[in-house]
């Protein structure tokens, strides 16, 4: 039943994300009725690139703001530092603390690899170019690599901080990773952030295995390190 | 079957640095209602605590059960018998009554759908109520009927009746005397309301400065001390701090009021020779034992 839970504390996320997403798509239907259109001259093909590299930054948004609502910020009725709400109500059922991490970071998980399938596929649509079956998928895989490396940081994350905090340690830390990018060429090379971007790796190029095995090895390790920390941790 | 469900001895916890229990000792029999008593900080949710493994300890041995709490597994086979009512009852706001109790469920492979019934039917709960909008006491009776429903061994309770009305506290108190009545469940709660322990509990333990200071059964504890009321004519002489079986002095003006346990009768006399004008000899209250032992005055 440990996923019913998860599922009633995260569905109005997904609800949310999937609504903010269906917005941005639906964004060149009604944007024209308020007088903005495209500067002509702009080809097609820029767009896309901006419209693509836009959607990193809501992969990135959804990976973080889906692995909220983790056990340390279970407070139910007031915010006061210190005070845990029904967390004590979870910690005294018998239940395994890695098994609470694991089935609320699976669902969270899954959560975000059908959000992340849907947005890609839209991007995919919108290309102007043809699109085949391997393209896409290679495509998916690196996407949903990348942004589980995002994910299973944040995961990490709400085991040390709370709601508020966690969201804003990791875009702090995303962001450095970033500018990181430019600097040092390594960090470019497995970056999950570059991973996602189709102007990185266009899609015509092979696999990007770097990046995807990178992502993957920082995600299963970000996910045992939270186990650590939830085992060790004192409520 | 183990007479001793809890058994807690030499546990110590600090919090960076500053201990709040100090090789602390406990025992609560097996079908006992046991009374946790103590100031506010003295240990008693540390002790709850890290009987529930929430916390980990830095010195001591937990027997639960009769099996020693060492590990993960073991501390989750404990809590598969026993329930927990936290202080602030706080449960999951994004739930219903019904979305909780089928939740909670699932975990407990001795859940007695005919006590889940008989609470709920008793407490009239609403099952489709969302929990955010019940009033603390209802929070209360539903943790309450999580708890009992599952067949609970053992019931550790932090402050159970904080924040009721004094009706609804009045029946929390008596399902709980019907429960180790009827059931033989264990019930150890921690509470500041020394009437309510009083009124239901065989046991009591009083802890202060994370240390047991007095222990046991309620009624020998009643009856092994006695205050003793003693007036002199000038100030009481020093000598009645040092004489045998004194727990505690008090002095005001003439009179010295002692807190005694043990060989009253002989103490009485001792004193008699030290020449007070009047010596009475009553019994005590759960009260006076706790703010003697607590203030030491």
């Amino acid at each position: 039943m440990l996923w019913f839970k998860a599922w009633l504390e995260t569905r109005w996320r997904l609800v949310f994300l999937l609504g903010s997403t269906l917005m941005i798509w639906l964004a060149p239907l009604w944007l024209p009725s308020f007088g903005l259109r495209l500067p002509p001259g702009v080809p097609a093909a820029r767009l896309w690139m901006a419209i693509q590299m836009g959607s990193v930054l809501l992969f990135i948004f959804t990976a973080i703001f889906l692995a909220g609502s983790g056990i340390n910020t279970q407070g139910a009725y007031t915010f006061t530092p210190g005070f845990h709400g029904s967390m004590l109500f979870t910690l005294s059922l018998p239940i395994s603390r890695r098994r609470l991490l694991f089935v609320r970071a699976g669902l969270g998980a899954l959560q975000t690899c059908i959000l992340v399938v849907i947005m890609a596929c839209y991007i995919l649509h919108l290309r102007p170019e043809t699109t085949s079956v391997s393209q896409a998928f290679v495509y998916l895989t690196r996407t949903i690599a990348c942004t589980m490396a995002i994910y299973a940081l944040s995961v990490l994350l709400t085991c040390v901080l709370d709601e508020t905090w966690h969201v804003t340690g990791a875009f702090i830390l995303w962001t450095a990773l970033f500018l990181m990018q430019s600097k040092f060429g390594w960090v470019a090379r497995v970056s999950p952030l570059r991973g996602m971007s189709l102007n990185c790796y266009p899609i015509t190029a092979p696999i990007p295995w770097a990046p995807i095995v990178a992502s993957l090895v920082f995600a299963c390790v970000c996910l045992c390190a939270s186990v650590l920390v939830l085992q060790r941790k004192e409520y | 079957m183990n007479d001793i469900i809890i058994a807690a001895d030499g546990l110590s916890k600090s919090y960076d640095g500053k201990p709040a229990l100090r090789s602390l000792r406990l025992e609560v029999p097996r079908g006992s209602i046991c009374g946790f008593l103590g100031r506010n900080g003295a240990g008693k949710t540390t002790t709850l605590k890290l009987l529930l493994g929430m916390l980990r300890r830095d010195a001591g041995t937990i027997r639960l059960f009769g099996e020693p709490i060492n590990s993960e597994a073991s501390s989750i086979a404990a809590r598969r018998r026993l329930g927990f009512v936290s202080e602030d009852k706080d449960l999951y706001p994004f739930m219903t009554v019904d979305q909780t109790i089928r939740f909670t469920r699932p975990f407990f492979p001795g859940w007695r759908r005919d006590l889940e019934e008989k609470y709920m039917d008793l407490f009239q709960l609403p099952r489709k109520k969302a929990v955010p909008k019940l009033s603390k006491g209802m929070r209360t009776q539903l943790m309450l009927v999580l708890a009992m429903a599952r067949g609970a061994e053992l019931l550790m309770m932090d402050e159970p009746t904080s924040g009721l009305d004094p009706a609804m506290t009045e029946d929390v108190l008596q399902i709980l005397a019907d429960l180790a009545a009827s059931d033989g469940t264990t019930i150890f709660f921690s509470s500041h309301q020394l009437a309510e322990v009083e009124q239901i509990c065989d046991r009591v333990c009083i802890i202060d400065e994370g240390q047991v200071v007095i222990e046991g059964v309620l009624d020998d504890l009643k009856s092994d001390y006695r205050r003793i009321l003693l007036v002199f004519d000038g100030i009481p002489p020093r000598e009645l701090a040092n004489l045998a079986g004194v727990d505690h002095l008090r002095q005001r003006g003439r009179t010295a009021s002692l807190l005694a346990h043990g060989d009253v009768d002989g103490l009485v006399e001792r004193a008699r020779s030290l020449g007070p004008t009047s010596v009475e000899v009553r019994p005590v209250t759960l009260k006076e034992l706790f703010l003697d032992h607590v203030r030491g005055e």
